[in-house]
């Protein structure tokens, strides 16, 4: 490029695009053309070469199984189902058509969760019906073959579960929403020091649960809420350690995490209200900057008409 | 000047005995204005900075910023989360661009304020007759019609018309460039009134005597002032460097703006949204673009120009710098800056023999034979028939350095005794003068009679020096030896010989004979009259020749030599006799020993000079007679043909049409005066160097540089350094666009690929503002490559500072390897924390997306936005980090290790810069 403006300042195009007097196609003759183009594919090559092969050489480094450092993603972030563009449900409870995507999404979703996705008993354990202690299920390595995973059923979630009521309460604008603690492999959540909680949380304690409890963002929507039903493990409103800790997709492919259901049944129509939602427990931190590590907040707005 | 006094004093209504009145002269000063001249227009400083802030980059940067306020307005009304990102990054780049504004600006002034303590002068007195009164006043308020009074030593304060003089005489080199100094009367002479003796002129000296005169014209209006006015009607042309940091602003521009719209439409077209893709191409602006850059040029420019300045070379404007690294022809005056500027005895002859004497700067002793009587005899006279004396109260210096009342060559005489003999002074107490005749241009001799310092010898000593041939003809005897042999044909001949060698080597002859008056004839009464002459002036002895030149610096052969070797012509322009101009041409190397002139040809086959083949002679010696009648053909015909090229007796204008037929070959031209009479050849030169101890203000104001020691070889230390800074722009510019790369491909493959960015917009900044200009500093300071002072002169059409081969090294070779070496780093630093490259490839939408929360990775965990965030700006960091590790090892390991190993090789043709 640098060659052309230098040589062609005075309108020699033609000349610079084909020679015919050298024979050069854009100032170099065939066989330089070609010496170049070959030293490009060769130098190019060669470093494609170099790039796949250090890239191979840092994957042999990495586990199959963990990731080499977690310091980026722990600790847990908290995310609810449905997620719909934004962290925000508006719908019209009259109107199917308005909370259909929640639905669908939470639908979705819990389709593992049934009861017929969970019968293999090589996948699937038992782990009980209340909250207990970790399931430690050995290393992190395939030696053993796959890990087992706890059973988690979608009846816990009543109301919610979508099994009786397949709109999840959205068409008597009663919405539920599904929360989840965010997967970490090896993570080990710690049930929470009985005085530091609220105390709607403190009502229903289990040594072996990671409790969630949803209020009023601000404190004026405080009344606009209503009631809040929770639906979990054993009646419990919280993720009850023995599904802790994950083994990752490879060992663990059909993980299931556990979950609760909050169900809004009186919440007030055509205002929006902010909910926040937080799990509890002492290795479960809040950050200002994340807004989502270890609670979330979520906007309803529930159209009358 | 043809008016009579009477006429003149009609004429400016002023009275000789008592000149003007008060009132008057105020009256004449305020419609006249002061007698100064005025100095050029400067820009306006505002301007000045405004320039700074909208050339080169700048408007890229401030696209780049509007762009950013838009993107940032669109967001906000649409009421994104976060769109303050936009406005910052819109704030950050003007202040990137009115940063390096302020940057260059201060730089520039600070580089003009040296010059504007240069050009403040010692405010000048005149004596000036008003009122009937004497009085000193400042020279600007000098008006038309005062009288003035100059003495020996003066500086001429106006045009002035003599009305009285006694014996004086005015030097009038800053003028018209003639180096001797030439009597003024009241006498009108000549009808042009720069050849009529009857004025002097502004700005030039008085050397001796005394004379009263009308002034004429004042300020601008003098015959200086007219000169200085063409000087600044002569354009300013863009230095070489601009040229090439405006070729290489256009290239990366043209770079930046076309991958920029490239990629807009592709990122149109691959359905990303406008305002995405519009923050795309800031991204693409950004990377492109060398914020840095300009910067580090200005920085490594004044680091040279300091590192001149302490080599005696000052440089006025930074860009000047690499001009002269560029120049391949010097137009050098002669005097002052290739020679001395003073007269040195060089040669002697006695007892028919030549012998050469030390004219080297700091002479101690001289090495020629010095047992002969012959010798005792010649120092004698040349002790003693001298009328020059040293200042008193110097006796602490070396005797090269006193300073002497006396004409040119009686100080070269009275400096060459003292240096052999010692106290000179004591010597002539010793032997009384008793008579004298001063030299005059009649007789052409100086002659006088001494007692000598023999109380047993109770002779008297006639000792006479003048020009040789007037000399002899007053002789029937000459010393050989001591003894005095009658002077027959053999012995004259044997003169006319070395008369005509030393006279043919350019240098001034003097001839010196003695003659011992006899006792009886003249005793010790005698009354000598020097009216009457009577005493005898003809049969006397011929003792010996000596023979001066102003002689060249002890640097400048070895200079020349380096010019030469460099490819650089140089070219001496003077008004001097051709023949002492060949000389020290000779003598310095500007014409080199084998090489002949046309005129030497045709002496040496003996053929009429028109039958001489004009392609033989590779040197030439131009006389301003002959440059007159040539035409501009011939003129470029002599500057092509002829490699060694000396200008004699040349006048002011034509040192113009020289370097203009010096530019219209192509070369880029450095142009060395002095006079007043040199600025217009100063300011059309590419570079001009004006002489800063003998200089004049205009010559100073009208040049790019100043030499402070007046030394013709502080030039080649000039050239060597804007060479050297030449080759480390390249360098630093290699290494800039080399980054440029390694910004531009994160960018791309983010569009393409939508992997997450690897490299933030800030960020990229940060390298190029903060980390890249050090190191980028520091290649100023790189050594010279040694075969620096071997090479010609860049070629002004064809060595570009960016070229070809530089921007292929930079963007395609070396960049991609740094960009390799950063993905590298990138795709590890996030297969650690769990995203594989597979996972990260179309991600992009998904990844920026605030609304999810729970991304999943390679291993099945969930990344909150904030976590994803919080990885890309580690990802940012570990890019950043490997560039700057990838710059250290880049320039000099690969350049050194792996290439630069076959020059002139296809490969060092093609790939290498």
């Amino acid at each position: 490029m640098a060659r052309g403006k230098a040589k062609d300042g005075d309108g020699n195009w033609k000349k610079f695009i084909w020679n015919s007097e050298k024979k050069e196609l854009l100032g170099r003759t065939g066989g330089s053309w070609f010496k170049i183009l070959l030293f490009y594919v060769i130098f190019y090559g060669c470093l494609a070469g170099i790039f796949i092969g250090t890239i191979q050489v840092m994957l042999l480094t990495v586990s199959e199984f963990e990731p080499k450092y977690q310091d980026r993603v722990a600790p847990p972030g908290l995310t609810q189902v449905p997620q719909v563009q934004k962290t925000e449900i508006s719908f019209t409870a009259s109107d199917s058509k308005s909370y259909e995507p929640y639905v669908k999404n939470l639908e979705k979703f819990l389709k593992d969760y049934s009861a017929d996705q969970q019968t293999e008993n090589i996948v699937f354990q038992d782990c009980g019906e209340m909250p207990t202690d970790y399931k430690d299920r050995g290393p992190y390595s395939d030696a053993q073959g796959q890990k087992k995973v706890c059973k988690f059923k979608r009846e816990w979630l009543e109301n919610c579960s979508g099994i009786q009521d397949p709109t999840f309460g959205y068409k008597d604008g009663k919405p539920c929403i599904l929360v989840k603690l965010n997967r970490i492999i090896g993570f080990k959540p710690k049930a929470p020091v009985n005085d530091s909680l609220p105390a709607e949380v403190m009502a229903k304690y289990s040594p072996y649960l990671i409790p969630v409890h949803c209020a009023a963002k601000r404190e004026e929507d405080a009344d606009k809420i209503g009631t809040v039903e929770y639906y979990g493990m054993g009646g419990y409103s919280g993720f009850a350690l023995q599904y802790y800790p994950y083994y990752g997709k490879l060992l663990q492919p059909r993980y299931l995490q556990p979950l609760v259901a909050v169900q809004f049944t009186n919440l007030t129509y055509d205002v929006e209200v902010r909910v926040e939602c937080r799990a509890y427990g002492q290795n479960i931190q809040y950050s200002d900057k994340d807004r989502f590590q270890g609670r979330f907040d979520i906007k309803f707005d529930i159209r009358s008409s | 000047h043809k008016l009579s006094a009477s006429e003149l004093e009609e004429k400016y209504g002023t009275s000789i005995n008592k000149g003007l009145s008060s009132s008057r002269a105020a009256e004449i000063l305020a419609r006249d204005g002061p007698n100064s001249l005025t100095p050029p227009k400067a820009t306006p400083e505002i301007v000045k900075f405004l320039k700074q802030m909208v050339g080169g980059f700048s408007i890229l940067l401030w696209i780049g910023a509007v762009f950013s306020w838009i993107s940032f307005g669109i967001q906000f009304a649409q009421g994104a989360e976060s769109p303050f990102d936009n406005l910052y990054l819109g704030v950050v780049l003007a202040l990137v661009v009115i940063l390096t504004g302020i940057f260059a600006y201060y730089q520039e002034a600070k580089s003009t304020n040296i010059m504007a303590s240069f050009s403040k002068m010692i405010p000048q007195q005149a004596l000036v007759i008003r009122d009937a009164e004497k009085k000193e006043l400042p020279a600007e308020q000098l008006v038309v019609g005062d009288i003035v009074e100059i003495k020996g030593g003066d500086r001429i304060p106006a045009d002035i018309r003599l009305i009285s003089a006694q014996g004086c005489k005015v030097d009038n080199s800053s003028l018209t460039g003639e180096s001797e100094p030439q009597s003024r009367s009241c006498d009108f002479t000549h009808e042009n009134p720069l050849e009529t003796k009857n004025i002097a002129f502004y700005s030039t000296t008085c050397v001796e005597g005394t004379a009263t005169g009308i002034v004429i014209n004042t300020g601008d209006r003098t015959v200086i002032g007219r000169i200085a006015s063409l000087a600044s009607g002569v354009g300013n042309e863009k230095t070489p460097i601009a040229i090439e940091i405006e070729h290489f602003v256009y290239l990366v521009a043209g770079v930046a703006i076309s991958i920029g719209v490239l990629f807009f439409i592709i990122s149109v077209s691959m359905r990303y949204k406008i305002l995405d893709s519009i923050i795309f191409l800031i991204g693409i602006i950004v990377a492109n673009v060398p914020e840095g850059l300009l910067a580090t040029v200005t920085v490594s420019l004044s680091l040279t120009a300091k590192r001149m300045a302490k080599k005696n070379c000052l440089v006025k404007n930074l860009e000047a710098v690499e001009t002269l690294g560029s120049t391949s022809i010097i137009c050098s005056d002669k005097t002052g800056t290739l020679t001395q500027n003073r007269m040195t005895v060089a040669h002697l002859w006695f007892d028919n023999q030549i012998y050469s004497a030390d004219t080297s700067e700091d002479q101690t002793t001289q090495p020629f034979d010095q047992s002969s009587p012959s010798w005792t005899a010649l120092s004698k006279i040349v002790t003693l028939c001298n009328r020059a004396e040293f200042r008193p109260g110097q006796e602490n210096l070396p005797i090269m350095k006193r300073v002497v009342v006396g004409d040119a060559s009686e100080t070269a005489l009275l400096k060459f005794a003292e240096v052999i003999l010692g106290d000179v002074m004591s010597i002539r107490a010793q032997n009384k003068k008793v008579a004298e005749i001063p030299f005059n241009s009649t007789n052409k001799f100086q002659l006088s009679i001494h007692e000598t310092d023999d109380p047993n010898d109770k002779r008297f000593l006639l000792v006479m020096k003048g020009a040789p041939e007037r000399i002899l003809e007053r002789c029937s005897t000459i010393m050989i030896n001591g003894k005095e042999e009658p002077l027959d044909s053999e012995k004259a001949e044997a003169f006319q010989t070395a008369y005509m060698e030393l006279g043919g080597m350019g240098e001034r002859v003097l001839g010196f004979c003695h003659l011992y008056l006899p006792e009886n004839e003249f005793p010790d009464t005698y009354p000598f009259d020097t009216d009457s002459m009577n005493f005898p002036t003809s049969n006397l002895c011929f003792v010996g020749l000596l023979s001066m030149i102003d002689p060249p610096r002890s640097t400048v052969p070895d200079a020349v030599s380096k010019c030469r070797s460099a490819g650089i012509k140089v070219i001496m322009v003077t008004g001097d006799h051709p023949i002492t101009a060949k000389a020290i041409a000779k003598s310095v190397g500007i014409i080199s020993a084998t090489s002949e002139t046309v005129e030497d040809i045709a002496k040496r086959l003996n053929i009429p000079v028109e039958q001489v083949n004009r392609r033989e002679a590779t040197a030439a010696v131009v006389n301003g007679m002959e440059l007159k009648d040539m035409s501009l053909q011939q003129l470029d015909d002599i500057l092509c043909n002829h490699s060694e090229i000396v200008f004699a007796r040349t006048s002011p204008q034509q040192k113009l049409i020289i370097v203009e037929g010096c530019q219209r070959q192509g070369a880029v031209v450095a142009v060395t005066g002095d006079g007043v009479n040199d600025s217009p050849a100063l300011k059309k030169a590419d570079i001009g160097i004006a002489m800063g101890i003998a200089g004049s203000d205009a010559a100073k104001n009208a040049a790019d540089m100043v030499l402070l020691d007046d030394n013709f070889a502080s030039i080649v230390t000039g050239v060597e350094e804007g060479r050297l800074i030449f080759d480390n722009l390249k360098k630093t510019i290699a290494y800039t666009l080399t980054k440029n790369i390694a910004e531009l491909c994160p960018f791309l493959i983010y569009i393409i690929a939508s992997i997450p960015m690897p490299i933030g917009t800030i960020t990229i900044l940060f390298i190029d503002l903060g980390t890249d200009i050090i190191p980028s500093v520091a290649l100023a300071y790189e050594k010279a490559e040694s075969d620096i002072m071997n090479r010609r002169p860049r070629n002004k059409k064809k060595d570009r500072l960016v070229n070809e081969q530089l921007a292929v090294y930079s963007y395609l070779q070396i960049g991609i390897i740094q960009s390799v070496g950063a993905f590298v780093t990138y795709f590890t630093v996030y297969a650690e924390q769990g995203f594989l490259p597979s996972t990260l490839l179309g991600v992009r939408v998904d990844w920026e997306n605030n609304a999810i929360n729970d991304f999943e990775d390679s291993y099945g965990q969930e990344w909150t936005k904030y976590q994803r965030m919080y990885l890309q700006w580690t990802g940012y960091t570990a890019f950043f980090v490997i560039l700057q590790v990838l710059y250290l090892t880049q320039g000099r390991i690969i350049r050194k290790l792996f290439i630069r190993r076959y020059p002139g090789s296809w490969w060092d043709k093609n790939m290498y810069y």
